[in-house]
């Protein structure tokens, strides 16, 4: 009898079990398929082409496919697309590579051309083809673009590869002394003293093919064409640049002095790359709005990254800008905001007449002339449209002038205010424009001037020139609307509600407790 | 040695909660918090149900608990501390939530916006005046292709996945014209509609007008536009949608 009696007890349980069971996944289920993705079936597969047999001929087929609109069908790098890229795309019937892993002078090896096409050449127009080509196609492609010239008909036997011996860790010991072989070496001459390519030669190099070409930039390894990593510039140390003034330093420096200078040029670029910031939180400060780009009050406020592209929606366009991206920092008082603008320049420009002109080098943020109700409808973003305006603060390099203008359009007539409310001051040091721009919160003139009050969003975009690269007028660098806000004073229910809310909890707990020691007394 | 009750239930709970969060991503996508918490607020309602169905388990299972809630003569001192321990960490995790509720966050606003909006009359038909002349087709993609480099490559990118140089700039990104959801779901019509108006064309539903695509029929002809488009489905191997 008992035995029945737990039998029965179990089976019961189990079927409560059961239905629950059901109950939950009845319930469960239906919500899931919402959430799923439109069926795969309903995707459109590409059309695939069919290759040759023969890996020169499919090599042929797939160069004329993805790589002739910038190499040019006989590969000599002049496609259509190449007008519109700096650095050129290459020509391999010049065959002169830059990033290999033997001698200077010789060719890569086909490894060296693996890689490049693989992992692509960042900040320049080629791209990481390592998703859309395996690994026998892209041999194909190398073998296929070998035949453009006859050096390789002269390649004898195994290609001399450039030993990597035994890395040196960074630390500030090596970076010391990498940094001083830095400038024994004379590498300042070219990439500057900060290595931000300002040095004094910078602006007159040419290339094999007689095309200026620019030091790098050392302080953004994620543009570095042949890799950001220390081991890759250790390579480059030792390589050189084919058909460029870059020399290989493999004479000069032993294994240990190749890593110290590789781990110093590492150092001058940040661990990781910024991220693209979404909007500047503007900081509250009590005194002044400092005016100096060097105050240490700009140190503690938070910067905000965004990459820059060449502005190429209306004529005449720029393809090929200098200035790819600006950090922004912003402050705040109960009378004046400002913002501190810091951009990396190869040269300090000036006016200069053609055949090669050059112009000032200048640098705007841009607001709407006024905010939107709601805040989502904004002028277009390069320089606003016939409908609504902006308004500009601009920086001129040359002649140290603030202004301020409003305009409707890229091509509608800018128009300077009379009067600049910005004021401000900048400085260029070792490639590196630091500009502060301030104005005060209300300038009362609420037609042309944005007014800004704290805790509301602003867009806000920027503008920039280097007169050295033949920029002015519509040929700048953009960005697209961001935002700006001053940030609130924390308000006082934030340090209220959470101990109200623990006081409360704990109440709770206490009176629970005391009800059930009742409970036990009171049944006892 | 058989477990409490308790210890059970709270057992089932916990793995349930690891399988959703942890176990799912392996069988399919991982889920939203929202729906883990709503299949969670099932399981307990369940696990409630399922201890309070039978009074011998109800009282097994609230025993334990009660009893160390109001504490008991026999009370060793690891209970009592661990009772105090309880309840002081209860409060503080509510205060927790409470501060991470009205603390002051600045995200900035992040409006919604149709990609592809229905198209107003004027989307439709146009027609590509080059459609069925197989004899030069080569001869357009090439004209195509040609345009393509010399004009959108900086933000679609050289393998038409928008990836161009520029795209890293841009706060709409770039259409990917290699991914299926985009021209291969789109009529040519309404292709060549959007390349010819650009950003700044698209109707009210698509403000704030934050993308970047110039109206292309202020600096490409009408043949240019189309002799791209056909680059683009001819390069992606793609089929324009047509009327079933």
């Amino acid at each position: 009898m008992l035995n029945e009696g737990v039998k029965g007890y179990q089976l019961k349980k189990l079927s409560v079990f059961l239905l629950l069971a059901v109950l939950f996944f009845g319930w469960g289920t239906p919500l899931q398929a919402d959430e799923s993705e439109p069926g795969e079936s309903e995707m459109a597969e590409p059309v695939e082409e069919v290759l040759p047999t023969d890996d020169l001929a499919a090599g042929k087929v797939l160069y004329e496919k993805l790589c002739i609109s910038c190499h040019g069908v006989e590969g000599d790098g002049d496609g259509p697309a190449a007008d519109f890229f700096e650095p050129k795309p290459r020509s391999f019937k010049k065959a002169e590579y830059k990033y290999r892993t033997t001698p200077k002078g010789a060719l890569p090896t086909d490894d060296d051309l693996f890689r490049a096409i693989a992992r692509g050449l960042p900040g320049t127009g080629m791209p990481d083809w390592a998703d859309k080509l395996n690994k026998k196609k892209i041999n194909q492609v190398i073998k296929y673009i070998k035949t453009f010239s006859d050096k390789w008909d002269n390649q004898q036997g195994p290609h001399d590869v450039i030993p990597v011996g035994e890395p040196v860790a960074s630390s500030e010991e090596s970076i010391e002394k990498g940094k001083k072989q830095f400038t024994a070496l004379g590498c300042t001459l070219c990439h500057g003293a900060e290595g931000r390519g300002d040095g004094a030669t910078a602006s007159v190099l040419t290339d094999h093919r007689g095309d200026p070409v620019y030091p790098r930039n050392l302080s953004k390894n994620w543009l570095f064409r042949g890799g950001g990593e220390t081991k890759d510039i250790y390579m480059r140390i030792n390589t050189g640049l084919n058909g460029t003034p870059m020399p290989s330093f493999a004479d000069q420096l032993d294994n240990e002095q190749s890593w110290d200078l590789a781990n110093y040029v590492r150092s001058l670029s940040p661990a990781v790359q910024p991220e693209r910031g979404s909007m500047i939180k503007s900081g509250r400060v009590d005194g002044d709005v400092p005016s100096d780009p060097e105050d240490p009050l700009w140190q503690e406020a938070e910067a905000s990254w965004f990459p820059m592209m060449g502005q190429i929606t209306f004529e005449e366009r720029l393809f090929t800008p200098s200035v790819t991206d600006i950090t922004v920092k912003s402050l705040y008082n109960d009378k004046e905001i400002g913002f501190l603008l810091i951009w990396d320049d190869r040269s300090k420009s000036k006016k200069k007449a053609p055949p090669k002109p050059t112009f000032t080098d200048q640098v705007a943020i841009q607001f709407p002339e006024k905010l939107q109700p709601g805040g989502v409808v904004k002028p277009y973003f390069i320089m606003g449209d016939e409908k609504l305006g902006v308004n500009l603060w601009t920086w001129r390099a040359e002649e140290n002038q603030f202004l301020e203008s409003n305009a409707n359009g890229i091509h509608a007539e800018e128009q300077f205010q009379p009067v600049s409310d910005v004021k401000g001051k900048g400085s260029y040091v070792n490639g590196q424009y630091r500009v502060v721009m301030k104005r005060a919160l209300n300038t009362g003139d609420t037609e042309k001037d944005i007014q800004f009050e704290s805790g509301v969003f602003y867009p806000i975009a920027f503008h920039a020139w280097d007169g050295g690269n033949g920029e002015t007028l519509t040929k700048r660098s953009v960005t697209p609307w961001y935002f700006v806000l001053m940030t609130p004073e924390t308000p006082k229910s934030v340090y209220i509600f959470p101990p109200v809310v623990v006081i409360i909890v704990f109440g709770l707990e206490f009176l629970l407790q005391k009800m059930l020691r009742k409970n036990r007394d009171s049944s006892a | 040695m058989r477990l409490p009750l308790v210890a059970k239930a709270f057992g089932a709970w916990i793995l349930s909660y690891v399988i959703f969060k942890f176990g799912m991503p392996f069988i399919t996508s991982p889920l939203p918090s929202s729906i883990i918490f709503m299949y969670m607020s099932l399981v307990t309602v369940a696990v409630l149900l399922f201890v309070s169905v039978f009074e011998d388990d109800f009282h097994s299972f609230f025993g334990p608990i009660t009893s160390f809630i109001r504490g008991e003569e026999g009370d060793g001192v690891g209970r009592k501390m661990s009772r105090i321990a309880v309840f002081i960490i209860i409060p503080l995790f509510f205060g927790f939530r409470t501060y991470e509720n009205v603390k002051p966050s600045f995200e900035a606003p992040f409006p919604q916006r149709v990609i592809h909006p229905a198209p107003p009359g004027e989307a439709a038909g146009f027609t590509n005046p080059f459609e069925g002349d197989e004899a030069h087709y080569e001869e357009y993609i090439q004209e195509g292709r040609k345009i393509y480099y010399e004009n959108c490559v900086f933000c679609h990118g050289d393998k038409l996945d928008g990836h161009g140089i520029f795209a890293n700039a841009l706060n709409v990104k770039p259409a990917n014209f290699a991914d299926p959801t985009t021209i291969s779901m789109l009529m040519e019509s309404f292709v060549f509609w959007r390349v010819s108006k650009g950003g700044i064309g698209l109707p009210g539903e698509s403000t704030p007008w934050d993308s970047a695509m110039p109206p292309w029929e202020l600096i490409l002809t009408e043949e240019e536009r189309w002799k791209v488009i056909m680059f683009l489905y001819e390069y992606t191997g793609f089929k324009p949608r047509t009327w079933e």
